[in-house]
């Protein structure tokens, strides 16, 4: 979605806020995909997008995301020591706590990024952190108010 | 002996290194300087602005521009550039990517305003001058979203080996090849690809001089800086600051690489990084700040205050 198309989106009344999700293929994409045979209801703002560990995941995708004007991105992957490839979220989880400040200082708010572990079983935690992310950029309102 | 190539030179807010860098090719001056006709170079050569308003349009062959354009000044001078010259080259990381005078992104005018002239802790009583002076633009754009240039040479500043290989392939009418390789590639450090224990400042500890920067705690960013250097500062062993900017494609974002790569190496608790990384948005994007993802949204709002 290019920008221009977006900002056609915002101007809208009703005003949904549109989260991009990166979500590792072995935890949180089946966790995802079993929130769904579940019947777990939770918000449909998520954008998922799957990866194939979130240690592959590039700060580069998620800066890019809120200045194509995605409202918030939620970064789902592995607990922590239950990495497919060992060690991949340990990486994301260092690179999440420097972008996390750099953001506030650029001045964006922190509350548009969400990181959370939730496995392949955990249905529950997965739509639970979908709804908390979209609360939280509900209150802060479109990321592209600011900018208009 | 054919036609020398006429040039042009022009400054905005910077400090001046690159030229210097330029001068500072010595003795191949002498083979360069009959090679070109210089039409404008305000520190050097006396012509004034109005001279290089009332040269036609696109009369100038070669035109280089250095640093940012904070000032409405600036903003004309770039802008007068662009008309009359044929090749336009971004000189230097100011220009290319906003450099150190981008950092001024970080706060807004007023704050500028107020730490450089009225609180400034050498002067009583000071105030913002306004007689004579050129206006400030509330916010620091990069030079490419207001003219199109023809041809970046990043770096802060550009070596002079660099200025001069680019000058002459431009002189002769070649094309200007450049490798793209990072400054990893000329660092003669080992890597033995351990993680990071403790990550250290520049001045704690003695790093060892054989192995790489960054597996040793010092956050280096040299694996996300395009390499036109040729590895000067981690072969003398001070870590990469980055800037000579990402590699190409030059448009991509050097901090978000960099942290990516540090991030890997230093798998550690989020609390200690926390802790330890203190200014992650002036370490990891010193030098490009306002090209980047975050700065480009910095730019966006504080654009909006204004309208």
């Amino acid at each position: 979605m290019t920008t221009k198309t977006a900002a056609k989106i915002d101007n809208t009344e009703s005003w949904e806020p549109r989260i991009v999700a990166f979500c590792c293929n072995w935890c949180s994409y089946a966790g995802a995909d079993l929130a769904g045979t579940s019947r777990i209801q939770y918000p449909p703002n998520a954008r998922i997008l799957r990866v194939n560990c979130t240690g592959r995941i590039s700060l580069e995708f998620i800066l890019a995301a809120l200045e194509m004007g995605a409202d918030g991105v939620l970064v789902s992957g592995c607990h922590p020591g239950d990495c497919h490839y060992t060690s991949g979220n340990l990486k994301l989880r260092a690179r999440w706590t420097i972008m996390k400040k750099a953001i506030e200082q650029a001045g964006v708010d922190p509350r548009r990024v969400r990181l959370q572990w939730a496995s392949a079983s955990e249905a529950q935690i997965f739509a639970d952190g979908v709804r908390t992310l979209v609360k939280q950029v509900k209150e802060l309102g479109p990321i592209m108010e600011e900018w208009k | 002996m054919t036609e020398p190539t006429s040039i042009a030179m022009a400054q905005g807010s910077s400090c001046w290194g690159c030229f210097q860098s330029l001068i500072d090719i010595h003795l191949n001056l002498a083979t360069v300087l009959p090679l070109i006709d210089i039409k404008y170079w305000q520190c050097v050569a006396d012509f004034k602005l109005k001279d290089l308003e009332g040269y036609p349009d696109k009369s100038i062959t070669v035109g280089l521009y250095e640093g940012m354009a904070r000032t409405e000044e600036d903003i004309h001078l770039l802008k007068l550039m662009r008309e009359k010259c044929k090749i336009l080259i971004s000189f230097g990381s100011c220009s290319c990517f906003g450099g150190i005078p981008g950092l001024a992104n970080f706060s807004t005018l007023e704050e500028c305003l107020e730490v450089k002239f009225r609180n400034n802790k050498t002067v009583k009583d000071g105030e913002v001058p306004t007689e004579n002076l050129p206006t400030i633009a509330p916010v620091v754009v990069p030079n490419s979203t207001i003219v199109d240039f023809e041809i970046f040479l990043p770096g802060c500043p550009p070596t002079s080996k660099l200025i001069l290989t680019a000058l002459t392939a431009l002189l002769e009418g070649k094309p200007i090849e450049l490798p793209p390789h990072t400054v990893c590639h000329y660092c003669d450090r080992e890597k033995k690809e351990t993680p990071i224990e403790k990550i250290l400042r520049p001045y704690e500890g003695i790093a060892d001089p054989d192995r790489c920067l960054l597996e040793q705690g010092y956050i280096c960013v040299g694996s996300a800086t395009w390499g036109l250097c040729e590895g000067q500062c981690v072969n003398h062993g001070a870590t990469c600051r980055g800037c000579f900017g990402p590699p190409p494609p030059i448009t991509n974002d050097q901090g978000a690489a960099a942290i990516s790569m540090f991030g890997s190496y230093a798998p550690l608790e989020s609390e200690v990084l926390a802790e330890t990384v203190l200014d992650p948005l002036g370490c990891f994007w010193r030098f490009t700040y306002p090209t980047s993802h975050l700065g480009a949204i910095r730019i966006k709002r504080e654009e909006a205050k204004t309208k």
